[in-house]
């Protein structure tokens, strides 16, 4: 029951935040774009909050997902709507594969080695994918068409402009759930040691290579419904340079790092402020947008080193605002 | 026995720290290690604890050859471990890293039971009112009465204690000294201390004393009879000219 009542303020942000959506005029589109980050970084949060480790791969499991989304609609669209259903498992299940075989491995190293090691995951699987020409290459997978004719149109603009955002925002809300799970049980203390003194951690008992391969693991799963959700299903189709953009990667680090990694509302308050920044810059300042991001991002990080939430959770310690801060 | 160290080597390039070094300990002895620095004292912890593991020779626990566990199994099994210099969980709570210990020592306890147990330990080495603390806003001395704390929380059957005791005032040691024969007779564990000096400190607890001299072991006996063997002075003060 804790758990639950530690993630009722983002509850309550994301209610917010969709009633914000679905009520005011012409709202809909930078809410969607809030939700995508708020996602994202929930997920991540998972990972780099819970372990402190960087994962510069991070969005290939983001493409996978999306690819999984798109090969069961390909293959399975006979059975309607299902369909979408067995595609966000399938996207799941492609990047816990992934993060399975690339935790295995790399996450035996340590910080900034384990960085340094997934940083050609991403640029591999791309490269992987146009050179063999699996699931059509270079070309992607376009399913717009065959959307249309198999679920019609009007079903196919509804689950692109609408369903796939909403979907979101449970994403958001479940990964954060998770996160609070994970930090009242034994997995967040042994994570915590392991973030503290990883040598003391061992000789403390606690296995860290078994916790950080199940905060990656549980990590990239999120991800991969992510990629499935907002990619695949929102636009309908899938490029391999687009989805295995490191940018996204970037931008997720940012998230978390704005928000306060490891708290419970920073991917929340990190995915908020960088959305509608980003948003409102490219229409007040289009073009520059990103020369104006910049300076006010690391302004942000200089002032609040353990980010937004890490501060105001410093701050209201020991006072009763203390249990709605985590 | 409870734990046998055969013919244990460690090499790093050249030197070697610790050079086939064989000794025994029984359940519930209360040993100390004392030898100069580089004497190869907390190698020799390192090579029991799992952080490195033996160029030669064989660690036996409980009649189970651990030579080559890593470290967080043999924690399971019973070893705790304190450090020279203290590392706390800086950011987390005094309470949270004992809890910790007792998480994943070698009772599998849950959260709660953890957090009781802890606070149980924070009481006996007496810093329980530091409970809500970050620990690296703690003391040196505090530090090292959590580590204790953090590793009994563990309830090891063998307890090995790195310079507990280095650079305190004389009456800190007396409260650790005290401390240490309390846990010693209500806890049923193994203690090992080692120092590098304090003698007289480690007279008042041990009931036997292992003395290093260069990776080898120098004299092992009664407390007394070791520290004034001539051998034990001569490491310590030189030889006699005169």
């Amino acid at each position: 029951m804790k758990t639950v009542k530690d993630v009722l303020p983002n509850l309550i942000f994301l209610i917010i935040l969709f009633i914000i959506g679905s009520s005011v005029e012409g709202m809909w589109q930078p809410i969607a774009l809030i939700i995508f980050y708020v996602a994202l970084g929930q997920a991540f949060n998972i990972f780099l909050g819970l372990t402190g480790y960087v994962d510069f791969g991070y969005v290939a499991f983001l493409g996978l997902g999306a690819y999984g989304m798109a090969l069961a609609i390909q293959n399975f669209a006979h059975l309607g709507l299902i369909s979408i259903a067995i595609g966000v498992v399938a996207g799941a299940i492609f990047a816990a594969i992934l993060s399975l075989a690339v935790g295995g491995v790399a996450l035996r190293l340590r910080g900034a080695y384990f960085a340094i090691a997934t940083i050609g995951v991403n640029e591999g699987f791309r490269f992987f994918i146009e050179g063999t020409r699996l699931w059509g290459g270079t070309e992607g997978i376009v399913l717009s068409g065959f959307m249309r004719k198999t679920f019609g149109s009007e079903t196919t603009n509804l689950l692109s402009t609408y369903v796939s955002d909403v979907a979101l925002f449970f994403v958001a809300f479940i990964s954060a759930l998770i996160t609070s799970i994970y930090l009242r049980s034994r997995i967040g203390y042994a994570l915590l040691a392991m973030r503290e003194d990883e040598d003391v951690a061992k000789v403390m008992g606690i296995n860290v290579t078994k916790y950080k391969i199940l905060a990656f693991i549980t990590s990239a799963v999120f991800a991969g419904v992510i990629g499935a959700l907002a990619w695949t299903l929102k636009l309908t189709y899938v490029f391999p340079e687009d989805v295995f953009n490191i940018v996204y990667t970037v931008e997720a680090i940012v998230i978390v790092m704005l928000g306060g990694a490891g708290t419970l509302l920073g991917p929340l308050v990190g995915g908020t402020f960088y959305a509608l920044l980003k948003y409102y810059l490219n229409v007040v300042f289009p073009g520059v947008q990103l020369l104006i991001l910049a300076p006010i991002l690391i302004a942000v990080v200089v002032l609040f080193p353990e980010g937004l939430v890490g501060y105001l959770k410093k701050k209201v310690r020991g006072t009763k605002l203390e249990e709605f801060v985590r | 026995m409870l734990l046998r160290a055969e013919n244990l080597r460690k090499s790093f390039g050249g030197i070697k720290a610790v050079d086939g070094v064989t000794f025994e300990i029984e359940e519930g002895e209360a040993i100390g290690i004392v030898g100069p620095n580089g004497s190869g004292k907390t190698t020799l912890y390192n090579l029991i604890s799992g952080i490195y593991l033996p160029d030669e020779g064989r660690v036996i626990f409980e009649g189970k050859d651990i030579t080559n566990l890593p470290p967080y199994e043999r924690a399971k099994l019973g070893i705790a471990r304190t450090f020279q210099i203290p590392r706390p969980f800086g950011n987390a709570t005094v309470l949270e890293n004992v809890a910790i210990g007792a998480m994943f020592g070698r009772e599998k306890l849950s959260v709660e039971e953890a957090f009781e147990r802890a606070e149980e330990y924070l009481k006996l080495v007496g810093i329980e009112n530091l409970r809500h603390k970050e620990a690296k806003l703690l003391t040196p001395l505090e530090k090292r009465l959590m580590e204790l704390a953090r590793a009994l929380a563990m309830k090891p059957k063998l307890l090995l204690l790195d310079e507990v005791m280095a650079g305190m005032n004389p009456v800190d040691v007396d409260r650790i000294i005290e401390l240490l024969k309390k846990i010693h007779e209500e806890e049923d564990i193994a203690i090992v201390s080692m120092v590098e000096h304090l003698m007289q400190a480690i007279v008042k607890f041990a009931e036997r004393v292992i003395v290093m001299h260069q990776g080898k072991i120098l004299v092992e006996g009664k407390p007394e009879e070791v520290l004034n063997h001539p051998k034990v002075i001569e490491v310590y003060l030189g030889k006699k000219v005169i």
